[in-house]
């Protein structure tokens, strides 16, 4: 096809249409055609560079279209189909909007060919996912959303520094590969920006602390679209970067040690993205075409049994009211589907022969093998001790089994949910089984064979002995309602921080200095009493009394948005994409 | 759908009433396991390192590795980063 339209308009213009659908019926429909005609236009993509605009100067490149970037949309459209009919239920036109501009947004960031077309998308993702934390619509969630968007605009100004950094460098804003010995202050500063949203240490904690406050329905999307679109673009400009491939590592390691200690479900799925996306920036890292393919693979991969679980989780916490592990139990005789669907993401997630992880995660591990970082390789096996172990055997066990009968006996979800696990589940099966449907798909020419009898012994090995030594230690995993401390405390405590040198010591200050003024004030005032108390009635006291009252103003209108007028917000949002719809379409 | 979720829930009801036998399966396979890595031939060709050398390799290392993360997450954990719930209010 010569003729190329942008998979994001469907999700744009959808989101458009949808609050003036009426009935029950036409609006579940609309919901789940926008990703279905998404996926046929992906389907009948071919390469090239489409949507070419000069702006001010610079050249806005919408469709750069080549294979890397054909293997995220691919996901990107499944998993919105399969995200929407998992939401299907929500009743909220505004939580489907903002889904539906969150993934538009990240497909206009996957096509982008120049900086700049990747950050302006790259923003509308933040500020349309953050809607999927706040329509929780509980206290915490809505300071969880304030934080997750505070963390997303500091990431977006480092990007913006390095990309204009950049563009004053080289005068031009093309978004290619960077070569790691030429890279300066620009280059790193853009690789922070999109480390942020890849939750590369130290630039993770926005992610454990957002995603287990979103709405059951928003995490499921929330898991899959930030942190690949920021594995997409570090893949695209980032590869053979050494810092990547070490911190990588460290992340799957970092991730699968708070999964053992975590108690709430979604908690410990969370720290095992940072874990998965570790995988992929290491491979990212490492650099060969074998690592490239597997970080696109696992991207793949990752993102839907990552969905599947985060839904297995969801309808737990729909369903039971809560996703704690110390509060559930003995759930398989009451939700049996929910343990079938969520036990197939686990396994794949670990990696299990014949399911999604075991033909994607290995390729990144024999890429490290391959060019002799056996110290690599050994701490991605170590990580993938730990997922079989907290994702695998620990939730599983605490959630589903453990106690004879349970506590909270709940019921399967509703049929939309059910049928969105099964299928993201039949996925994950037959990725497993049949890898090469995903391996046509990757950019780079390595080919690998997952299915050997010498990677066969070593998964199965590593798998089966983790589970021997959780049977034996399962006493030391019961969960405990507590909560662990991560680098999160340092921005959290902080405004705590603020506040009590805002009481103590400034306000010390401050009373010492009104003493000051008025024992000096006062002996002024009998010499020069007019003056001073003009001066003190007009000048201070308008100075003071106004700034009070800007702050009492302000803070009265601080206090209107976060008692949760999303309809206001997404008022002004809509407004800001109608524009950059327009844009879109211009020409097209 | 002739499907009947119940029947996952008698399935499993088997395999917990019988957890001997299930426990001696499980044994039996560990062990078949390890027999399986030491007879296996070595790819001479691409056994570099001693990871792909040493019999049963990753049967220790994941015992070990195992063990090891558990102890440490939950040491660390109980030394210093669990907090009650209402740590951050």
């Amino acid at each position: 096809m010569d003729r190329w339209l942008h998979p994001a308009i469907f999700f744009f213009l959808g989101s458009l249409i949808l609050p003036f659908v009426k009935g029950e019926k036409a609006k579940k429909f609309l919901i789940l055609l926008i990703p279905a005609l998404s996926i046929v236009d992906v389907a009948l993509m071919g390469e090239g560079v489409y949507g070419v605009y000069n702006f001010l100067g610079t050249t806005l490149t919408f469709g750069r279209v080549d294979k890397l970037s054909l293997v995220f949309a691919w996901v990107f459209v499944i998993m919105a189909f399969l995200g929407a009919l998992y939401a299907l239920h929500v009743k909220e036109d505004g939580h489907h909007i903002a889904a539906n501009f969150y993934v538009g947004s990240s497909l206009g960031a996957i096509f982008g060919g120049d900086y700049l077309t990747v950050f302006i998308f790259w923003e509308i993702m933040a500020f349309s996912s953050v809607f999927l934390v706040w329509y929780r619509k509980e206290r915490r969630s809505i300071e969880a959303g304030y934080r997750y968007l505070l963390v997303h605009v500091f990431g977006g100004l480092l990007f913006f520094a390095g990309m204009m950094l950049y563009y004053y460098k080289t005068g031009s804003l093309a978004f290619d590969r960077i070569l790691p010995d030429r890279a300066g202050l620009a280059e790193y500063l853009i690789l922070a920006g999109f480390s942020l949203n890849a939750a590369v240490l130290p630039l993770h904690a926005w992610l454990p602390d957002a995603y287990p406050e979103a709405t059951v329905e928003g995490a499921v999307f929330m898991c899959a679209f930030t942190t690949k679109t920021a594995v997409y673009v570090l893949a695209r400009g980032f590869p053979g970067f050494e810092v990547l491939a070490i911190l990588g590592t460290a992340m799957t390691v970092y991730g699968v040690f708070y999964a053992v200690i975590e108690n709430d479900m979604r908690r410990v799925l969370a720290y095992h993205i940072i874990s998965q996306v570790g995988y992929m920036v290491a491979g990212v890292g490492i650099g060969t075409e074998l690592s490239l393919n597997g970080a696109c693979a696992h991207a793949f991969a990752h993102i839907l049994y990552k969905a599947l679980l985060f839904m297995g989780a969801g309808a737990v916490l729909y369903m039971a009211g809560t996703a704690k592990l110390s509060k559930l139990g003995g759930l398989y005789r009451y939700m049996p589907l929910t343990m079938v669907f969520y036990v197939v993401g686990a396994i794949s997630i670990s990696g299990f022969p014949l399911f999604s992880g075991f033909v994607s995660k290995s390729m990144i591990v024999a890429s490290a093998h391959e060019k002799g970082r056996i110290m690599l390789m050994s701490l991605m096996n170590l990580a993938g001790i730990g997922t079989f172990l907290s994702v695998g055997l620990k939730v599983t066990y605490f959630a589903f089994f453990s106690k004879e009968e349970a506590p909270i006996k709940a019921k399967e979800p509703p049929k939309n949910m059910l049928w969105s696990m099964g299928l993201t589940s039949f996925l994950c099966f037959a990725i497993g089984v049949y890898p090469k449907m995903l391996y046509v798909l990757l950019p780079y020419g390595a080919e690998y064979h997952p299915y050997t009898l010498s990677h066969l012994s070593e998964v199965l090995q590593i798998l089966s002995f983790t589970g021997l030594v959780f049977f034996l230690l399962v006493h030391k995993l019961t969960p405990e309602e507590k909560i662990n401390l991560d680098l999160d405390y340092f921005y959290r405590k902080g405004g705590w921080l603020f506040l009590r040198l805002d009481e103590k010591v400034i306000a010390v200050i401050d009373a010492f200095w009104g003493e000051l003024y008025k024992l000096l004030g006062l002996r002024l005032l009998f010499k020069k009493a007019d003056f001073s108390y003009g001066f003190d009635r007009l000048v201070i006291d308008g100075i003071v009394d106004g700034s009070a009252e800007a702050a009492r103003g302000l803070g009265g209108f601080v206090k209107r948005l976060q008692t949760g007028r999303v309809q206001a917000y997404i008022g002004l949002s809509l407004l800001i994409f109608v524009f950059v719809v327009w844009f879109l379409i211009y020409g097209l | 759908m002739g499907f009947d979720k119940m029947e996952i829930v008698k399935y499993i009801e088997i395999l917990r009433n019988n957890m001997k036998t299930l426990k001696k399966v499980l044994i039996a396979y560990l062990v078949a396991l390890v027999l399986f890595d030491v007879l296996l031939p070595r790819d001479e060709a691409h056994a570099h390192y001693f990871v792909d050398k040493v019999w049963a390799y990753w049967t220790f290392f994941s015992i070990a590795g195992c063990f090891l993360l558990i102890k440490v997450a939950k040491g660390i954990a109980h030394t210093f980063l669990s907090k009650d719930e209402d740590y951050y209010g």
